[in-house]
């Protein structure tokens, strides 16, 4: 029995090391030719001369910041507006008996359906005609197609599964709505709020259509601004790959930091009282 | 501390009607039970004097003043929800403190620490104060619940069965407890259940509501004695009324009544008045409810009895049910525990006329009642109130 239980053991952790090297070796790789010159890009795989000669490349001798701010701005603010009215709107979708309810909560979810390249041909059109190309406004409204859906059905489901005698009783006790809204339900769903804020902002923060179709010169996401180096003559790998490094690095760290809600937020429903 | 008037009340939902035309009024400081079957209306009518619900057509007042339009915080309820409604994020402790920390009935820290204990300690709570909701029982949950509404000091308590999910034994200290508190705290109390003893044992007028209409309203002795239909007979008691068909007999200017058998009469007592009514009322076909408490037998053959067999035996504590099988109707009486039955067996039944509750047969409405010393007490406590 023991004997089985150690081959069984080896097995199992022999295939999650496994996949784990699977899942990591394009990170892994993304990072080791970062320090790589371009001479030594092609000739050599795991043995070279490692150099921070791509770091100082695109850190400092390009606008590598600014583009880095801009894909703040943009992701950060589309999130926030898509909490500001997606919390109400999905308490209204959790609560409230309307007509077409269902239909309204299907349409939001669809905006995730349709292929950004479909959207994003008539969009430009749009945006050129009402002044709205290259500008943060018109990115963060469009990025609402990619974070307000996500947010709004996670946090319905939260709504959903906190009884309504709860507002009801914390009604009775002498709270007002809003206190209700905000000192009751706000701690209840909060676990599904940052977990579905933060998925919202790493799906923003990686889009690549929008910004390379709807900006150009003056509001340049990293995503699109990674393109510059590919020059005509050559194509920099050791560059792109330090701008690929550092622009994953905000969505890993805010993963890392909220890691123990990020699954059980999104799989859990409340806690029932 | 307040009369709660509720006038012409009718709430819908979508097509159907939960409250129909609903008309109670409360004394203040009365102890008040809303008993009836599930999917009464008794649930809807609470949330409509706490104003989560507000009915389509009818006024709520309390003490005269009209609160459709005054929102459940202002109105100074306290209400226990039957599905417990605790914050799971809060402790034991915060959700009992939760109304005292509110903005409208914010109490100093120190009122709200005594308060919550002394609460916890008369629900038996406190030794897990510290708890989530989440690390108690389902009865712990619901001393909570109760727990939170005793810390305040209201208009009205709404008690939505807030003992149904109580062990047996605990149930009854809390029932002794409610009722002792109420009288102490000087509060109107609205209680909710389906439970008959919860019902006659605690409140002081008990509103019978059925389907969203209000049946009955009347005391313990009213709704037991004289039951002003047959759902309310059948309601009110445990185990439930026998209700047999019967027909009025004259011979010789005696009255009987025919039931179960043909040809079995049972002479009316004459001195009662029923005699009076049932030939007033113009109707002779009856149902006739025989409590079954009332209800003698004996396993000896008997000249006058019914003649039955014993269906079954079934033991309720410190009582029995027996239920005998005469011709294809039941008739379930109360014997002792210890009785030596088999099934089957040959059993004489006494079917006790003078403690008989008539009904229309058609209509299943009260016409009178045979038991002269219920009504006797009846008009007594009529008197006694008349004098007060």
């Amino acid at each position: 029995m023991k004997r089985k239980r150690i081959v069984g053991n080896a097995v199992k952790n022999g295939l999650l090391a496994l996949y784990a090297i699977f899942a990591l070796f394009p990170l892994f790789w993304m990072v080791l030719i970062s320090f790589k010159s371009d001479a030594q890009m092609f000739n050599t795989t795991f043995i070279f001369d490692p150099t921070l000669e791509n770091y100082d490349a695109v850190l400092l001798r390009t606008d590598y910041f600014k583009y880095f701010l801009d894909s703040i701005i943009v992701s950060v603010v589309a999130v926030l507006i898509s909490v500001l009215a997606g919390v109400p709107a999905a308490y209204a979708l959790a609560r409230y008996n309307f007509k077409k309810k269902e239909s309204l909560a299907f349409t939001i979810l669809s905006f995730r359906f349709a292929p950004e390249i479909l959207v994003v041909l008539p969009l430009f059109m749009i945006y050129q005609k009402i002044g709205l190309y290259d500008t943060y406004f018109g990115l963060i409204w469009v990025y609402q197609l990619i974070t307000m859906p996500l947010l709004i059905w996670v946090i319905r489901g939260y709504f959903e599964d906190i009884s309504v005698e709860i507002e009801h009783a914390a009604q009775v006790d002498g709270y007002s709505w809003w206190q209700v809204f905000l000192k009751r339900l706000l701690p209840l769903i909060k676990p599904g709020l940052v977990s579905a804020s933060l998925l919202a902002f790493i799906f923003a923060w990686n889009n690549f259509t929008f910004p390379l179709m709807l900006s150009g010169t003056h509001v340049e996401t990293i995503t699109v601004a990674s393109l510059k180096y590919i020059a005509s003559d050559t194509v920099h790998y050791g560059q792109m790959a330090v701008a690929a490094t550092v622009s994953a690095l905000p969505a890993v760290i805010f993963a890392l930091l909220i890691q123990k809600h990020l699954v059980r937020g999104l799989s859990f429903g409340a806690v029932k009282g | 501390m307040a009369k709660i008037e509720v006038v012409n009340v009718t709430k819908r939902f979508g097509k159907f009607t939960a409250l129909n035309n609903v008309n109670l009024e409360i004394k203040d400081n009365e102890f008040f039970v809303l008993f009836g079957p599930a999917g009464a209306g008794k649930t809807t009518l609470l949330n409509n004097v706490a104003g989560i619900q507000i009915p389509e057509e009818g006024l709520i007042r309390f003490n005269g003043e009209i609160m459709n339009k005054i929102d459940p915080a202002h109105r100074n309820v306290a209400m226990v929800f039957e599905n417990y409604a605790l914050y799971p994020n809060l402790t034991v402790y915060e959700n009992i403190a939760s109304p005292l920390r509110s903005p409208l009935y914010k109490k100093d820290n120190a009122t709200v620490d005594r308060e919550v204990h002394r609460v916890a300690e008369l629900l038996r709570i406190d030794h897990l104060l510290e708890r989530l909701p989440s690390q108690i029982s389902n009865g712990q949950k619901q001393r909570v619940a109760i727990g939170r509404a005793l810390v305040r000091d209201p208009n009205v308590f709404l008690m939505d069965e807030p003992l149904a999910h109580l062990d047996a034994k605990l149930r009854h200290y809390m029932r002794s407890e409610l009722k002792e508190m109420q009288s102490s705290f000087n509060t109107t109390c609205i209680y909710v259940t389906h439970d008959f003893l919860e019902a006659v044992s605690l409140g002081d007028r008990i509103a019978i509501i059925n389907e969203g209409s209000i049946v009955q309203v009347g005391t313990r002795e009213e709704v037991y004695y004289t039951p002003c239909n047959e759902f309310v007979a059948a309601l009110v008691g445990e185990p439930e009324i026998n209700l047999v068909d019967g027909r009025l007999f004259a011979e010789n200017g005696k009255y009987y009544v025919e039931v179960l058998e043909k040809g079995y009469l049972l002479p009316l007592p004459e001195s009662s008045g029923i005699i009076r009514k049932l030939v007033d009322s113009g109707v002779n076909e009856y149902h006739i409810g025989f409590r079954p408490n009332n209800v003698r037998y004996t396993f000896e053959k008997k000249d006058g009895l019914l003649k039955g067999t014993v269906y079954s035996f079934e033991s309720i504590g410190n009582k029995a049910v027996l239920i005998a099988k005469i011709g294809d109707k039941f008739v379930r009486m109360i014997a002792p525990n210890d009785l030596k039955v088999r099934l089957d067996q040959a059993v004489y039944v006494e079917l006790p006329i003078h403690k008989a509750i008539f009904f229309d047969a058609q209509t299943t409405r009260f016409i009178g009642t045979s038991d002269e010393a219920a009504i006797y007490r009846l008009v007594q406590e009529q008197l006694s109130k008349g004098v007060q």
